[in-house]
């Protein structure tokens, strides 16, 4: 985030135009996908299949905003900036740990409340690796990544653990107006996320932690603290998602890091559609649902899931190779 | 058919009573099979993976046989993703096929949802996935298959010694009837002792996990004949064993497994190979039969709650002459 000093009209013009061209060719592209399957897809339009993508995508969108949080905080520059490569591993963790209290004979009040402390905990290590021993991001959430791994396997043996509880009941088949609680969930967590971001103090003051830590810093803003709460957030919105992914599979299984690469696909796309190239809600959210919309569009054109991998794994080298693109006309 | 079903060594008279049923009931449906149809119907097809050849070959044996019943197939692979198998069966749900056949998975994760599947009116067929919801399973006999593989290991072994399991994939249907049918047979020799605690078999890196946590037991437990045999549910992990079990030059140590990869049976088939047997299916016919049941259903007929096609044990002794058919099999479909 060095320089944001952009000199001169031609220093402003030059960044301008491309940042207008990242943002158009993204929203452009994003058009084109969604058109195409409204046009090929059989299926695609109805309602019951848009409500279907919404609530199949509450998972992604919830591990999504806390990776947004995280680059938020900690800086959108890709090598150096806030990232939590930890939150699916996490999210695995959790749901194993969820299923085997309700297994082991828990309410679902213990059993949540446990939860969201083991989510909180590995946050926790995240922002003492970070923030306490000063470890690139990368590599301290990539480390925390295999803890949580080992820990999820050491706790279910790499097996399927099943559970029920009227929590889980209550998330896989309540409706409220015909469209189910997964789907209402992502929707008032969007709200939820888009107030306490765009309009309140404690938002822009993340922004500012983010975009320029000096300048925060000199502004009396507890850098540090406000950075390390982001991981810990990152920490809780695992904790939440992993509830959601037992009640759709009415069980913990094995194999949550393949999450991954969608939450990072999500929180970078959702940088293209502001304007200093920084997550926001909104694009987030948008993100989130399109990934939804692309690997429904696949499904329904009878395209391999597998996939779906692939257009994820290039749209994040897109987005990272736009966005340095237009950074680097900033300098 | 009938060469790959003939009397093995082993076989108890009741299951070869059982099979020979089975067999005349196929032929017979494989004759009215020219007679059926599925023009202008669609078909959903929701498998949770084809990274392995049993799984890839019904897969095929679906997906061919709605094609050359002139149907038209919404095939969905989740790629081994839960997650994934379980967005595809709703969007099967939005799509409201004339019906829908489900391949394998875990059964905790799969049950509610094919419950939603039938209370949407849907026909619902299943591979190798037992569950109340569905109107028919299409499956080898896994339990004949789970009891002569364990009774081939106990024989072999002479009724005494310790074996290492692999068992990873209790939760799904048919592992769990081969593993509960393993411990059935083993209350009947004490002297056989599984080695606790059991191993896990993984997806995907099944072979190298098998083969590492097998070199790590047997370094364990270095005296020869102290780990006489390996037993899995299937046979990828079976690979795995059997390289470890060479490599650390413990040939006495035999393993099992099901499914007949071609893989697998070619090691049987090798004298020097420490792949003791392998229970073979014929995973494109029960994907085939399953298509069948579908429909016979829609034009009316009965359809059984299971079909099972047979499948047949291969080990040292009969390999070359059984194991043969499953490798031509193989290599007409394609699929190495």
């Amino acid at each position: 985030m060095a320089s944001a000093s952009a000199s001169g009209p031609k220093g402003l013009a030059g960044r301008g135009i491309a940042t207008f061209a990242v943002r158009a060719g993204a929203f452009g592209a994003f058009v084109a996908v969604i058109v195409y399957f409204i046009l090929f897809a059989p299926g695609f339009t109805s309602p019951f299949n848009i409500f279907n993508v919404v609530e199949q995508s509450a998972i992604l969108g919830v591990l999504a905003f806390g990776m947004a949080i995280v680059i938020i905080g900690g800086g959108s520059n890709i090598t150096e900036g806030g990232i939590d490569l930890s939150m699916a591993a996490n999210m695995g963790l959790c749901a194993a740990a969820y299923a085997s209290l309700l297994q082991a004979g828990y309410s679902d009040l213990v059993s949540v409340a446990a939860v969201l402390l083991v989510g909180a905990v590995v946050g926790a290590v995240n922002a003492l690796a970070v923030v306490g021993l000063g470890i690139l991001p990368l590599l301290a959430t990539l480390a925390v990544m295999n803890i949580a791994g080992g820990a999820e396997l050491t706790l279910t043996e790499n097996t399927v653990v099943p559970a029920s509880s009227p929590l889980l009941a209550f998330l896989m088949t309540g409706r409220f107006l015909d469209v189910s609680v997964l789907a209402w969930f992502l929707i008032l967590f969007s709200g939820l996320m888009a107030v306490a971001i765009h309009y309140t103090g404690v938002g822009l003051r993340l922004y500012a932690v983010g975009g320029h830590p000096e300048a925060a810093r000199a502004a009396g803003l507890g850098v540090r603290r406000y950075v390390s709460l982001t991981y810990v957030f990152a920490g809780l919105c695992a904790a939440i998602a992993s509830v959601l992914t037992v009640s759709r599979l009415s069980a913990s299984t094995p194999g949550s890091n393949e999450m991954l690469l969608s939450i990072l696909a999500a929180a970078l796309l959702g940088t293209v559609f502001s304007r200093r190239f920084v997550p926001t809600v909104g694009g987030t959210l948008l993100s989130v649902l399109f990934i939804g919309f692309l690997s429904n569009g696949f499904q329904l054109l009878n395209v391999s899931s597998y996939w779906v991998n692939g257009v994820q794994g290039a749209l994040i080298l897109l987005v990272v190779a736009a966005t340095s693109f237009a950074r680097g006309q900033e300098a | 058919m009938e060469e790959l079903f003939g009397r093995s060594g082993n076989m108890l008279k009741m299951a070869v009573a059982a099979c020979a049923l089975l067999c005349a009931a196929y032929t017979t449906g494989d004759a009215r099979a020219d007679e059926l149809s599925l023009k202008g119907k669609k078909i959903g097809v929701s498998i949770v993976g084809t990274d392995h050849y049993w799984d890839l070959m019904a897969f095929k044996g679906i997906t061919e046989e709605i094609q050359k019943l002139g149907g038209e197939a919404i095939a969905l692979d989740a790629g081994r993703k839960d997650q994934q198998q379980i967005a595809h069966l709703q969007t099967l749900l939005a799509q409201k096929p004339d019906a829908v056949v489900e391949v394998l998975g875990n059964i905790e994760v799969l049950n509610p949802w094919l419950q939603k599947i039938k209370e949407a009116g849907i026909p619902l067929f299943t591979v190798d996935t037992v569950t109340p919801h569905a109107l028919n399973n299409t499956t080898s006999n896994n339990y004949n298959i789970g009891a002569e593989i364990a009774l081939q290991m106990v024989a072999d072994m002479g009724g005494k010694g310790n074996v290492l399991v692999f068992n990873g994939f209790y939760s799904v249907p048919v592992c769990k009837i081969r593993y509960d049918q393993l411990k059935y047979v083993l209350t009947s020799f004490p002297e056989v002792k599984i080695i606790e605690p059991e191993l896990r078999d993984v997806i995907p890196n099944t072979v190298q996990k098998a083969y590492s946590d097998v070199t790590d037991m047997l370094t364990k437990m270095p005296e020869k004949d102290s780990v006489k045999a390996v037993w899995a549910c299937w046979d990828v992990p079976q690979i795995g064993a059997s390289q470890a079990a060479e490599a650390a030059g413990r040939t006495e140590v035999r393993t099992y497994g099901i499914d007949g990869s071609p893989e697998v049976i070619k090691m049987v088939m090798d004298p020097k190979s420490t792949a003791a047997a392998v229970a073979a299916q014929q995973p494109y016919e029960i994907g085939r039969t399953a298509v069948q049941n579908v429909a016979k259903h829609l034009a009316g007929q009965v359809v059984p709650p299971f079909t099972m096609v047979p499948a047949v044990l291969i080990n040292k002794e009969n390999a070359a002459e059984k194991g043969k058919p499953f490798l031509d099999a193989a290599e007409a479909a394609g699929v190495k």
